[in-house]
């Protein structure tokens, strides 16, 4: 049924699919803000306080969601302002250079990649260095230190294409949902080749649809 | 694609079999067979090889490259150089699958092949790992693989571009141009 079935993939890039689930998800985190000018009967809606007619003052700290605050920001216009999230900054860039493998992209993520990308919407002076981390070797004087997605591909890569009939949740765990579908794609591969290989590929199989039809039909008769 | 897919492609390549009928020349789109003679050896397709092996209406003789002399030489040739070495056949891999599953008989030392061919796909697969990751590496953006056969690529091919699309959009994100603010309110 897999093949019979095509999601739209998210978008990675300055903009995000339209109707991409996983970019609908990403676009749900919420990003550190402070608000540039009142907010006139918004308290409620922006968690700071009991009231529906209570104004957010300016200056106050906002947490909203990636979707709000792409619609909110304007370089003109001040409405709100919004930060760096911990672990897009420099702290934390330099973690990702020195070892990007050590870290949990799960924990931080699961959207890294696509959230980071989206982040470079905002204009922030430090916008090179944001792109650059998540994925560009930086060449500076012909000496490359690798960045997060180029240093953790050849990891991805070994791990999806050696781990054959193994339980490979410990090693998905640390990854982002843009890495754990790179991870599967490579885990078809190598299946798809060693099934070949033993001859399976000749037999006939059920299809996954006919199995689950079976199983419900079954259920249903046992209520 | 589908490693089966990449077998039916492979069945396409010409063999030597021994038939022990006789019929006339057949007229087959794609290729007139025959005629064929009992003992005296003809060429035909793999997949008509193995249904007339299966049928047991003639004896198989191996490619000249499935001799355990040669293959030992291939791999320790594989060995050696960094880059892919051209291979014997462009479909190596699923001639010895094929051919060693069903005409085994047929063919002398088949454990030993086996084991050789084997070795010679494991030492490439680890190759293009790693050349696949200096290529990432570098943030190359086209790369040459001449002696690479097409169930090596088929393996790796949808993990290795699905790789180098999202670093593409990654590495595209902050160049002015395609996505420049043209909507200013």
């Amino acid at each position: 049924m897999a093949e019979a079935y095509f999601p739209v993939g998210p978008g990675l890039g300055m903009e995000e699919n339209f109707l991409s689930l996983d970019d609908i998800l990403m676009s749900q985190e919420k990003l550190p803000g402070r608000a540039e000018s009142s907010l006139p009967r918004l308290a409620l809606l922006l968690g700071q306080g009991a009231g529906s007619g209570e104004s957010v003052p300016e200056g106050s700290k906002l947490e909203i969601p990636l979707w709000l605050a792409k619609g909110l920001h304007d370089s003109k216009r001040r409405i709100i302002s919004v930060e760096l999230p911990k672990i897009y900054r420099e702290a934390w860039r330099t973690v990702f250079s020195a070892d990007a493998n050590v870290v949990d992209l799960h924990k931080m993520g699961p959207y890294y990649y696509g959230f980071g990308s989206q982040l470079l919407n905002f204009e922030n002076p430090e916008n090179p260095e944001i792109a650059q981390t998540i994925l560009q070797a930086t060449v500076s004087d012909s000496v490359c230190s690798p960045q997060t997605f180029v240093a953790r591909f050849r990891r991805i890569m070994d791990s999806s294409q050696n781990a054959y009939n193994e339980d490979t949740s410990a090693l998905v765990a640390r990854l982002d949902e843009l890495e754990r579908a790179l991870f599967q794609v490579g885990q078809k591969g190598l299946n798809d080749f060693q099934c070949w290989e033993k001859g399976q590929a000749s037999q006939i199989t059920a299809s996954s649809l006919v199995q689950n039809y079976g199983k419900r039909k079954l259920a249903e008769v046992d209520g | 694609m589908e490693p089966a897919e990449v077998e039916f492609l492979a069945e396409k390549e010409l063999v030597t079999i021994v038939p022990n009928f006789s019929l006339d020349r057949i007229h087959l789109i794609g290729g007139d067979l025959g005629p064929f003679n009992p003992g005296l050896p003809v060429e035909v397709p793999v997949w008509l090889a193995i249904n007339l092996k299966q049928r047991q209406k003639c004896r198989l003789i191996p490619p000249e490259w499935m001799d355990v002399g040669k293959l030992e030489e291939i791999r320790d040739q594989e060995r050696k150089e960094d880059t892919f070495t051209p291979m014997p056949s462009p479909y190596y891999m699923e001639l010895t699958k094929l051919l060693l599953n069903y005409a085994s008989d047929n063919i002398p030392r088949a454990d030993e092949i086996r084991t050789l061919v084997k070795d010679t796909w494991d030492t490439r697969m680890a190759k293009l790992r790693l050349s696949a990751d200096s290529f990432v590496r570098q943030q190359e953006v086209h790369a040459k693989l001449d002696n690479l056969t097409l169930m090596e690529i088929n393996t790796t091919r949808t993990f290795l571009t699905q790789a180098l699309d999202h670093m593409y959009k990654l590495r595209t994100n902050l160049q002015p141009g395609e996505s420049s603010h043209s909507q200013d309110f």
